[in-house]
């Protein structure tokens, strides 16, 4: 999956785009070039990106979880037969284990996007075959094989028997059960010399190292078998170099075939995600626009399940640039990762994790704030690298530009990083650009004249748990926390519940009570 | 005496499917005593698989119609063509692993997967195709055989050790290592995760250890030679997944050196208190 121009590698990394890039990865090397080949769309192709979304679903829905994880594990299966097809199209004469590939990529591609090239390829591979998996150069493929096999097997079986009869009356003249190719034979145990066709390898003091001579009957017998092996040998490279020209002569339909089940084995696993997730088709909008209703951050919601809690579906519409305020911990950052996330599955053509959603394509989704850092102690400090990125993103420019904020200038005088944010605010504005803003700062919606959204926030002041443990007081918090974001209007009141929330996460009573005292001078 | 049916004899009295052969080094007979054991199972006309798992080992031999092997794509003759079963993930450094049916006999190299997992399903893959399943393997490979019934011989011979002696301490160290006892859970012991070093060894020597060594299996002692023989001797070294070692064979004659073949069998029977056969003399040694 290409991400092109549509996120930088900063904001990809934030938004979860590798995440997303795992969960809709398939399974098989057909899929795997396929995948790789995958990009966003773009705008203009509104109705493919909606019409792909509609066909996962359909997919997930004809098929199931179950089947759907079914087909998946024979995907994984299946050999990579793509190699065999290029080989075969050069000229090349394909090996046996190739063939197998072959026939096994016939066999999977003919059920589900087959073509006539695969259905003369199937029908010629599986000529002779005794089981579904495997593949032998059957006699049933040529009358000659057939003839020289079993001259071979008369030869071998006169070659065994002569050289069976040496190998006896050596043994029995040695008072042996048996000789292998090389034996010892202890001195004290000949009596006189040693049988006839006995050659000694190596003497010492106490015995001899030994190997049986062929003797005639056995060496003719050995003759004509080589002779029947070599007669296989050039039997059975005709019939493959025959095999090898109808893979060549069919290899535009196999490339084609190969192609198709790639898809196939993208869209299960897109199916596979829409159906694990709850997803829905988004209605593909032409217009810069951004609206859904109980949509989740799958990376955040699948980590909260882990630890058995639940995420809050998020309801947002959205055409233009906004602010965003709230408590702290109270989900701002995860509200502007949703809209980045689900705009990101419509620009791929993906089902939404939401009720339902009507979303642009964007052509460009950035990301601005907390996670974009390079890194934190070198030369340019966080306010540097912050603007930098701003000017970066501002100077690529984007007719449809989806931007999300976090925090902008936090690291400057609250005063000033006001002036900033209003400013950006107008730029945004003047970009057309849809856009969540989320800051801490007072008054900035006001003074923007743009709408503004706010998480709800804490129910009432949670008390910290008795023990200082960081799961217990996330869990409160949880329970007191009520995340979803509505639009407010008229003049802001000021909530950040940051001291309520240092206690919940255990600084000392002395220090929030100081906190509290200096609040109310 | 037929070397190989004493063996296969061995193996089924322990309701072994899998016999497998580690040797102390190259050119100890590793090869001859698989190839005494497969002429005897073909000759009790059994489905007979054979393998090689291990980055050196790859045999060469002469099978008969009906024999399962494990080889690699490289490997493969292009002729006599074999009835290919299935290629596997496995991956060796002569391409993917596959199992295939000899259909008309002819020479077939025997090749595996480098590492101890893929042991474990080349293993698998032809214990279920066979009713004997015959392997030439590295010694650290032979841990896929840990806790079942199957079956190990272990071959010695001149070829690994400059003198008489210390071929004798190879083998005998190999085998004593192979055959530590499973564990008395109702004694002391120290569990290891891991291997047991000769760095750790001294140290539980020096200071007189008397509780039970547990590793997970014996392929788990990394010692050899006399290092391993002290360790065995003088602690407590036991396993949580013990081997059936069966059978030694001994190849008395190597290519820079030979050991007079009557003394060095009954030095290795008398110093591993197994069964011991010379393959090259077809005969157990007193």
């Amino acid at each position: 999956v290409r991400s092109l121009q549509l996120l930088d590698a900063a904001s990809a990394s934030v938004i979860g785009f590798d995440w997303l890039r795992a969960a809709i990865a398939p399974v098989s090397p057909y899929g795997e070039r396929r995948f790789a080949e995958l990009r966003p769309f773009f705008a203009g192709e509104e109705l493919d990106a909606q019409a792909r979304a509609e066909r996962i679903i359909l997919l997930a829905s004809a098929l199931g979880a179950d089947r759907i994880e079914t087909l998946r594990f024979e995907l994984s299966e299946l050999p990579d037969a793509t190699n065999a097809i290029a080989r075969a199209s050069m000229g090349d004469v394909l090996t046996d284990p190739s063939l197998l590939e072959l026939r096994r990529f016939c066999m999977a591609v003919d059920e589900r996007v087959g073509n006539d090239a695969v259905r003369t390829l199937r029908e010629t591979l599986d000529t002779g075959q005794r089981d579904a998996d495997g593949f032998y150069l059957d006699d049933a493929f040529d009358a000659d094989l057939s003839d020289v096999r079993a001259q071979f097997r008369a030869a071998q079986a006169e070659f065994e028997t002569a050289r069976g009869r040496e190998v006896e009356r050596a043994a029995r003249a040695l008072g042996r059960d048996d000789l292998g190719d090389e034996f010892i034979v202890m001195r004290a145990d000949v009596r006189g010399a040693l049988p006839s066709g006995v050659r000694v390898v190596r003497e010492a003091a106490t015995y001899f190292l030994c190997a049986l001579e062929y003797g005639e009957a056995a060496l003719a017998a050995l003759e004509r078998r080589d002779a029947a092996a070599e007669r296989i040998a050039g039997s059975e490279e005709r019939v493959r170099a025959r095999l090898s020209a109808i893979v060549r002569r069919s290899g535009e339909g196999l490339t084609q075939a190969a192609h198709a089940l790639g898809n196939f084995d993208v869209m299960l696993a897109a199916a596979r995600f829409a159906l694990r997730h709850e997803c829905v088709p988004a209605i593909v909008a032409a217009e810069s626009v951004l609206e859904f209703e109980s949509a989740r951050f799958l990376p955040l919601e699948t980590e909260l399940i882990a630890a058995g809690r639940t995420f809050t579906p998020l309801d947002i519409v959205l055409n233009d640039a906004a602010v965003l305020t709230g408590p702290n911990m109270g989900g701002k950052s995860v509200c502007l990762l949703t809209c980045g996330f689900v705009a990101l599955c419509v620009s791929f053509g993906l089902p939404v994790p939401a009720a339902s959603a009507r979303i642009a394509l964007f052509d460009r989704i950035a990301w601005l704030g907390m996670g974009r850092e390079a890194h934190v102690g070198g030369l340019l400090s966080s306010f540097a690298q912050e603007v930098l990125a701003l000017k970066e993103i501002l100077a690529q420019p984007a007719p449809r530009l989806l931007i999300l904020v976090d925090e902008f200038a936090r690291t400057t005088t609250p005063h000033e990083g006001k002036a900033l944010v209003v400013a950006l605010l107008g730029r945004l504005r003047e970009l057309r650009a849809c856009g969540m803003v989320a800051t801490h700062l007072e008054g900035v919606a006001e003074a923007a004249c743009v709408r503004h959204f706010a998480v709800r926030g804490l129910r009432g002041i949670p008390a910290p748990p008795p023990t200082d443990d960081i799961g217990a007081a996330l869990k409160t918090l949880g329970a007191s926390m009520d995340y979803r974001v509505g639009e407010v209007s008229g003049v802001e009141t000021s909530r950040a519940d940051a001291i309520a929330l240092t206690a919940l996460l255990g600084l000392d009573r002395q220090f929030v009570d100081a906190a509290y005292s200096a609040l109310s001078q | 005496m037929r070397v190989g049916v004493e063996i296969l004899n061995r193996a089924r009295a322990l309701h072994a499917r899998v016999i497998f052969i580690v040797g102390t080094g190259r050119n100890v007979g590793k090869t001859t005593t698989m190839r005494a054991i497969y002429r005897a199972a073909c000759d009790e006309a059994r489905t007979v698989a054979l393998a090689a798992v291990g980055a050196a080992a790859k045999p060469r031999m002469w099978l008969q119609a009906g024999t399962i092997f494990s080889t690699t794509r490289a490997l493969l003759p292009a002729s006599p063509a074999a009835h290919l079963l299935r290629i596997s993930p496995l991956q060796s450094s002569a391409g993917s692993v596959l199992y295939a049916l000899v259909v008309c006999d002819g020479l077939y190299e025997l090749s595996g997967p480098p590492t101890a997992s893929g042991a474990r399903e080349v293993l698998e893959e032809l214990e279920a195709r066979s009713e004997i399943a015959i392997v030439d393997g590295a010694v650290d490979r032979v841990a896929a055989l840990a806790g079942s019934p199957g079956a190990i011989v272990v071959a010695g011979g001149a070829a690994e050790a400059p003198t008489f002696d210390e071929a004798l301490a190879e083998i005998t160290a190999l085998t004593a290592r192979l055959r530590v006892p499973v564990f008395d859970p109702s004694l002391p012991a120290i569990q290891l995760d891991g291997a047991l070093t000769a760095g750790a060894a001294a140290e539980f020597i020096a200071r007189c250890e008397s509780r039970q060594i547990v590793v997970r299996d014996p392929t788990q002692i990394a010692l050899n030679g006399r290092a391993a023989s002290q360790a065995l001797e003088r602690l407590k070294i036991r396993c949580r997944r013990p081997l059936h070692v069966i059978a030694a064979t001994v190849a008395s004659i190597g290519p820079e050196r030979q050991f007079e073949p009557r003394r060095f069998g009954e030095a290795v029977a008398a110093g591993t208190q197994l069964p011991t056969f010379d393959i090259y003399r077809g005969a157990q040694a007193a």
